[in-house]
């Protein structure tokens, strides 16, 4: 043809026209080997797999990771439950197959439609849906008996969490809810009906937690009728998690906290393992896992008691007081504080055109340091706060971790605040004011802390000046994450003022004293509202309720090597020693004299199916 | 519009025609077993060959009317077609029907169509324009413009998300430009480059996309999920053997236990049933035919024609490799259809004005170029 083409350029690439033959023989050789392979070769090998009847394979549930307590207990399981499974390729008519499901079990046919369609995406072939997720006996039994009639229903065995101490460890555990389409577009190994943590520990360790299912095949005629079965793949529970929690000690304050709103949190100073994390009031962790109604969902959410929120990590409050011992660490650390120099205090101190008061009317009179923590004067701090001024005492309560998250393993952690130049000019456009640094030095104003921050805190002052991530899992190795910037003998100076609060009889403290133990603490008020005249002059019963301050106290008790911190937060408690004081005690009575509230009654199963 | 005259009639590439249509009517054969019986819901799929016919005799209408012009026109109207094509993909997100997730559609009123199909044939105009004009091999900065005109399209399409047709795109462009042939310095850096960028991409595949690639990697791994379309596709063929088990008799296929039977596994039913003779008869067929397409490309009238006919053989070299590639257990799973086997309504109809493109160069060969 060469003759058509004008010169040779117009000739068409022979590399070219040879790639498209070497394409063409390299797509026959390789095929032709290939079909040769598996028809010729192997050939009888798939016509037997072929023969074998069909085999079809479906997921068998791993069981989830049970959880403990420190001392062994089992506090979360599994039971065994009975879901209805519809093998889609089975079923003759899908309408018919769920009305009848709908009559076994009077779950309407709207619904049914609606799971049937946004599982229909997320099922293999041959994999049974999980259309009803909990059966009770009889519905199992109904199901069974018409087996034949309806070919694709089968009942699936899974296991469901169940919470032997249903209010008691809600806060620290979470619970469990059927994975939603989110968790499944985002997670592959999930599946429809899966369930998967929720909130709490659950949700954070969920990876540990959650095993890995198996694989069972089963050979299954052409009517769907199985014929054996095997495990190809044994399921692989979850990961045990023993908490670092005392289930007595939980069930200890928590008995004391009934009727009350707050948190209680007690910690090994050493490890910084949570020996109690109280928050009251408390949720059934049990009524997630059945799934909620969405009116049992709305009453919770919108209980003006919120108990769903976790008051020692989601809640952060004015410190009061209890930032006194702040106060003194700022105070060291830029040494412009030193213990033996006295401030006198007259009962208020003016400033410009305002007058602070302290809490006491009358004056503490000449205070020093000690005395200024034991009978928590404010003027003194009041004085200290204007010669420190606002940076010194952020940069400190930075240092003290205050102000962001301690990272707990639990979900949406609240950080608090801690108030600083720029942070005021951010958020209201003003300078600082002198007078603010007043407000600040007695905790009062911007600064907002959780209970668990300022238990880290008080640990790390007598641990040697350690802060530690606040632990919920025993025996995991402590996590530092800072240290305080105080020297031993700094540290050792405000524990000692800490104990002088507690024994001193002038001490606010006094009530937590324990024979045979060394104890130290610091209380606090949290002012809810500015009280106006007319409250101020009623008696403290008299005022409403949403009104009162919130009390605050934060100690520790030690005999020998034995030691706990404490931190009890009790909303409109009123005063730190009255209103906080009684849950401190509860804890160092529980953990050093063995008083405690006994054996811990389990929650009564839900409704067993078996029976 | 050149008159048809008895001479182009003469020219015609028979053999490309006639196997075109034994492929296709084996396609339909096959769809008659393969939806011989329901799916799941009840849905009775009877009606697939006869659907597929419909579009066949639609595909044979578009065929024949893509061989009535001198395909030399096509030459002038390679930039605007391509840039129209780039402003219907543009309209895609705003003006787009969402369909099982991604923006793919327009709506035409009377129809919807994909622009990424038409994308795949602009492409393989402009490419035979541009490299029909190229008098040496490709160095470097040729190279890149030219990638560089195929990545809008392309890119376009992969945002849609549509991968599977973005990819299709740049793969048929590589054919095009490997067809031209590059310099060797150009090609020895291909070689060293391309397999040091494939884990960069890794990162850039969805989820889904990666568990297909690694259950290809090792089926037994995800038995229940990825693995299971490869495990089901090799049994069917494999226990074909090697005479098959007859027409209308294959037990994986009629048991349902074969996924995507009619669309991207149709093949899978035709190993299962004709066995080792039949596969080899249809694989001997598809490679006479893509020689047939060598052949067109060879003996063109003028270059322009020889890259059109070298681009409709990639378009279908490539299909044919990873559609049985996938069947056969040698590649991941990507929802690419056999050209002519699998049933597809726009597809069939592409492929066969694609075939009718590539008559219309063949015909024409003899015709001296006027002017």
């Amino acid at each position: 043809m060469a003759n058509l083409y004008d010169s040779r350029e117009q000739q068409p690439p022979r590399s070219g026209l040879l790639l498209l033959q070497a394409c063409i023989l390299g797509l026959f050789c390789v095929f032709a080997l290939r079909l040769w392979y598996l028809q010729v070769h192997k050939g009888e090998e798939y016509a037997e797999k072929a023969k074998e009847n069909q085999l079809r394979q479906e997921p068998v549930f791993a069981p989830r990771g049970l959880v403990l307590d420190r001392g062994g207990t089992m506090v979360a399981v599994n039971e065994p439950a009975y879901a209805l499974g519809l093998v889609r390729e089975d079923v003759k008519s899908l309408d018919a197959t769920l009305a009848e499901i709908s009559r076994i079990t009077g779950t309407p046919m709207d619904k049914l439609q609606d799971t049937y369609r946004r599982g229909r995406k997320r099922v293999k072939p041959f994999e049974p849906m999980l259309i009803v997720p909990d059966l009770d006996f009889e519905q199992v039994a109904a199901v069974e008996a018409n087996h034949l009639r309806w070919p694709g229903l089968e009942i699936v065995v899974r296991s469901r969490r169940y919470y032997k101490f249903g209010h008691l460890l809600a806060h620290v555990l979470g619970y469990v809810g059927d994975a939603s389409e989110d968790d499944l577009e985002k997670d592959s190994s999930l599946a429809l009906g899966d369930y998967v943590g929720k909130n709490g520990l659950e949700q954070m360790l969920e990876r540990r937690l959650r095993g890995t299912k198996g694989v069972r095949q089963m050979e299954v005629d052409a009517t769907g009728r199985r014929l054996s079965e095997s495990l190809i793949k044994k399921p692989k529970s979850g990961e045990d998690i023993v908490l670092s929690i005392d289930l007595g000690l939980q069930a200890t304050i928590a008995r004391q906290m009934e009727g009350k709103a707050g948190s209680v949190v007690a910690m090994d100073p050493d490890t910084g393992e949570l020996l109690a994390l109280v928050s009251a009031p408390s949720f059934d962790s049990n009524a997630f896992t059945a799934g909620l109604t969405p009116e049992q969902w709305k009453a919770l959410r919108d209980d003006p008691m919120h108990p769903l929120q976790n008051r020692a990590t989601q809640s952060v409050y004015p410190p009061g007081s209890v930032f006194k011992l702040v106060m003194a660490g700022a105070g060291f650390m830029a040494n412009m504080l030193d213990p033996r120099e006295t401030a006198f205090c007259q009962g208020s101190l003016a400033l410009g055109n305002h007058v602070f008061r302290c809490w006491r009317r009358g004056g503490h009179g000449s205070v020093d340091l000690e005395q200024a923590l034991v009978q928590s004067c404010d003027v003194y701090f009041y004085k200290l706060g204007m010669k420190l001024g606002v940076d010194r005492i952020s940069e400190f309560a930075f240092a003290a971790g205050f102000g962001k998250p301690t990272g707990i393993d639990l979900p949406h952690e609240k950080g608090g605040n801690i108030p600083t130049r720029e942070w005021k000019l951010k958020r209201f456009g003003q300078k600082w004011t002198k007078g603010e640094d007043l407000n600040f030095a007695i905790g009062q104003g911007y600064t907002q802390v959780s209970p668990l921050q300022v238990a880290r805190y008080i640990a790390a002052l007598i641990n040697g000046g350690r802060l530690l991530k606040p632990n919920l899992i025993h025996g995991d190795p402590p996590v530092l994450q800072g240290r305080l910037p105080l020297t031993d003998a700094q540290r050792a100076i405000i524990k000692k003022d800490m104990v002088a609060t507690v024994e001193d009889p002038r001490g606010t403290c006094r009530r937590v004293q324990t024979p045979g133990v060394t104890a130290g603490a610091k209380t606090g008020t949290a002012q809810v509202v500015r009280l106006t005249d007319e409250l101020k002059a009623m008696p403290e019963d008299k005022i409403p309720y949403h009104m009162r301050d919130h009390a605050w106290m934060a100690g520790f008790a030690e005999r020998g090597d034995r030691r706990v911190v404490v931190v009890a937060m009790v909303e409109h408690g009123l005063h730190g020693g009255s209103g906080a004081g009684p849950s401190v005690k509860t804890v160092f009575d529980y953990v050093f004299l063995g008083k405690g509230v006994g054996p811990v009654p389990e929650v009564p199963e839900a409704p067993d199916n078996n029976e | 519009m050149s008159p048809i005259d008895r001479r182009l009639l003469f020219h015609v590439n028979w053999p490309l025609l006639g196997l075109t249509m034994l492929l296709f009517l084996c396609g339909v054969m096959n769809l008659y077993s393969a939806s011989g019986f329901r799916l799941g819901e009840g849905m009775s799929v009877d009606s697939f060959y006869q659907k597929q016919l419909v579009w066949g005799l639609m595909g044979l209408c578009g065929m024949t009317c893509m061989t009535f012009f001198d395909y030399k026109h096509l030459r002038t109207a390679a930039w605007p077609l391509f840039w129209i094509t780039v402003a219907l993909l543009a309209a895609v997100p705003f003006a787009g029907k969402t369909i099982y997730g991604a923006r793919r559609w327009l709506d035409l009123g009377f129809m919807s169509f994909q622009p990424s199909e038409m994308a795949k044939i602009c492409i393989l105009i402009i490419g035979a324009r541009i490299l029909s004009m190229e008098k040496e091999r490709l160095g470097f900065l040729k190279l890149f413009c030219i990638l560089a005109v195929g990545l809008v399209p392309a890119g376009m399409v992969i945002l849609q998300p549509d991968l599977g047709s973005g990819l299709s795109i740049l793969m048929l462009l590589g054919g095009l430009i490997l067809y031209r042939g590059l310099t060797p310095r150009v090609f020895k850096t291909a070689l060293v480059a391309i397999p040091s960028l494939l884990p960069l991409a890794w990162f850039g595949l969805h989820d889904y996309q990666k568990r297909r690639i690694l259950s290809f990697l090792d089926p037994a791994t995800d038995p229940l999920g990825a693995g299971y379309h490869i495990i089901q596709s090799e049994i069917a063929i494999g226990s074909g053997q090697f005479w098959g088990k007859g027409f209308l008799a294959g037990t994986q296929s009629q048991l349902r236990f074969l996924p995507e039977k009619h669309t991207d596994f149709a093949v899978a039913v035709f190993g299962e049933e004709w066995g080792f003779l039949g596969m080899m008869l249809l694989l001997t067929t598809f490679c006479v035919f893509l020689y047939q397409l060598m052949v067109i490309a060879r003996d063109p009238r003028d270059l322009f024609g020889s890259y059109l006919a070298a681009g409709i053989f990639f378009y279908f070299f490539w299909q044919i490799l990873i559609n049985m590639g996938m069947v056969l257990g040698l590649m991941p799973v990507v929802g690419i259809p056999l050209p002519f086997i699998s049933y597809g309504g726009s597809a069939t109809l592409v492929n066969f004005c694609l075939i009718g493109l590539a008559l219309n160069v063949s015909m024409r060969r003899f015709l001296f170029k006027q002017g």
